[in-house]
């Protein structure tokens, strides 16, 4: 079985529009034009195949009716390709199936984007108010791990958002719950995924606690951690509204009262975040250094170099600040949402000197 | 189900996730997409009060692919029915993968391919004016995505909520539900909480072509 070639006179037509066969084309010599109003304009389009190049894919591998006419202009000679014969010969080429993605994933961002713009006027959920209902959903309906990593995305994205305040509390609600039952309990427990996938950093204490009482809860402890852990995120939510200050003075009485839990050192790295938002990056520098000498392996230890180096750069050393992006470039995959910073960063920088 | 094919190589792109996990948050931004290599993830929207089964995905399956076109929000929530290991892609290294694996290449085609077909069918519904018409269309693409012979057939009983229809029409669930009352009231479809039963999908048909045609004048 292999595929046919198929000599065209000129004005023959291959298939109609609105046919429904399985046959994927491959123009090997000669002139075809594939003939279709476009559904956007309601113009009708003549798109010129060139040699070498395969048509009626879509169609035919779908088996969907023919979207257009194709019309012979010139003597040509067509391969047609049954599905399977066309999958053999992709098999031995995936070249041919990497081009056609390409070409395939515009189309579909094309189509995409013609269907969002209408969506827009009605129907459409904001985005922000969807992710804060879904973790709303969850923790009415008692599965906490979920409303927990719900929420946590919405502080991801909307730090400043207009639920934001409402979320930091259920946060402590929710890993109040998740602390009580642990990971036996009613709900899935709080999950953090792979360190790879680099959670933000106030994700890290639900991480280190979820571990702790994964095997047996341990009511007292619970109890006396959610009020750390309730400064914590009150801290958190000072953040989230922009100030800073207030913040800064939070997470200073967490480190201050010393219960030596993961919060206090936790506290720690925000305060020094919070320190390059009021500006202060001599003193931002600093506090990240001693923490860093601290823990050589801090979980954190990508952010905490990037807190740096925007410092370096608010104070004009562009060469320190240059070389830390690109140290940090080389500590994750570049699809680390740190690494992805550092990148733009970097390049915004370059983008400065053109 | 086929089993997922051995892609050992792969391995640093491999993720874990616990049994109960959400793997991505409808409406969140999304950039990475992911193939199952062990494990169930179901996919579900919340709709109202409830939340809803869209899909149960086996090893082999690839999901979030629509995040490589573009960070548009997450179309759907995605949660970890077993503890599940996937590999997860992006934009960047998406090729790497195809390139070394013809079969999940041919795979993604044919999904992008179905991704198309969808996203026009939807589009062709959103451009008409008249809002009955769009709900009109809404049961005729259901049917076809059914693989119903609306020449052989003229009773379906479609598994729907009006939530949907009201998703697919684009327009507000309110206005949707008094497109299908009107419908109801001229017995053209009886309207059950979780399903509609059209009397005659052809009169439909004829319905949406009039109005389509009448559009393009």
């Amino acid at each position: 079985m292999s595929p046919k070639a198929v000599q065209y006179r000129a004005n023959s037509i291959i298939y109609f529009k609105g046919d429904t066969s399985d046959r994927v084309y491959l123009l090997n010599s000669g002139k075809v034009s594939l003939n279709y109003i476009d559904i956007e304009s309601g113009q009708e389009v003549h798109d010129l195949i060139k040699m070498g190049e395969f048509f009626g894919v879509k169609s035919g591998l779908g088996r969907y009716p023919r979207e257009e006419t194709a019309v012979v202009l010139q003597e040509s000679s067509v391969m047609a390709f049954t599905p399977a014969e066309f999958e053999q010969l992709a098999a031995k080429n995936t070249r041919i199936i990497t081009k056609m993605l390409k070409v395939f994933s515009n189309q579909l961002r094309r189509i995409h984007r013609q269907v969002q713009t209408l969506l827009v006027s009605d129907a459409q959920v904001n985005p922000e108010t969807g992710l804060y209902k879904i973790g709303e959903y969850y923790l009415k309906n008692k599965r906490y791990g979920q409303a927990l990593h719900a929420f946590k995305r919405y502080l991801v994205y909307y730090p400043s958002g207009s639920y934001a305040g409402d979320v930091t509390n259920k946060i402590v609600q929710a890993e109040e719950f998740v602390s009580r039952y642990g990971a036996a309990g009613p709900a899935a427990s709080a999950s953090p995924r792979d360190a790879r996938a680099s959670a933000p950093s106030f994700d890290e204490p639900a991480q280190a606690s979820s571990g702790a009482h994964s095997e047996a809860p341990r009511p007292e402890k619970a109890a006396e951690l959610s009020d750390t852990a309730q400064g914590y995120y009150n801290a958190i939510s000072l953040i989230s509204q922009g100030k800073y200050l207030d913040a800064y003075k939070a997470f200073k009485k967490i480190l201050e009262a010393g219960s030596g839990d993961e919060y206090g050192a936790k506290a720690e790295f925000e305060m020094a975040k919070c320190l390059f938002h009021l500006k202060q990056y001599d003193n931002c520098v600093r506090s990240f250094s001693t923490i860093v000498q601290k823990y050589p392996k801090h979980p954190d230890m990508r952010e905490a170099l990037f807190f740096v180096a925007r410092s370096y750069e608010e104070k004009g050393d562009g060469a320190k600040a240059s070389g830390l992006y690109k140290k940090i470039m080389t500590m994750a995959g570049e699809d680390d949402p740190i690494v992805r910073r550092a990148r733009k960063a970097l390049k915004a920088m370059e983008g400065d000197k053109a | 189900m086929s089993p997922a094919p051995d892609l050992s190589m792969f391995n640093r792109f491999m993720v874990t996730f616990r049994k109960g996990d959400i793997i991505f948050c409808e409406h969140e931004p999304g950039d990475t997409f992911y193939l199952i290599q062990s494990g169930r993830v179901q996919i579900v929207r919340i709709i109202g009060d409830i939340e809803k089964n869209i899909d149960i995905l086996y090893p082999g399956e690839v999901f979030g692919e629509m995040a490589i076109l573009e960070e548009a929000p997450r179309s759907a929530t995605t949660i970890a029915l077993d503890e599940v290991k996937a590999l997860e892609f992006n934009r960047e290294n998406f090729e790497v993968l195809m390139m070394g694996n013809p079969a999940i290449a041919m795979k993604l085609l044919k999904l992008f391919i179905k991704r198309i077909y969808d996203q026009k069918r939807r589009f062709m519904i959103l451009t008409l004016g008249d809002m009955e018409a769009r709900v009109a269309d809404v049961f005729l693409m259901l049917a076809e995505n059914q693989s119903i012979d609306t020449s052989a057939v003229d009773s379906i009983d479609f598994k729907t909520t009006v939530d949907d229809m009201a998703h697919w029409a684009g327009i507000p669930t309110a206005q949707t539900r008094e497109a299908l009352n009107h419908f109801v009231a001229q017995r053209r479809i009886e309207l059950h909480p979780d399903r509609i039963v059209v009397k005659n999908i052809n009169d439909f048909a004829r319905f949406v072509n009039s109005r389509r045609k009448h559009q393009e004048k």
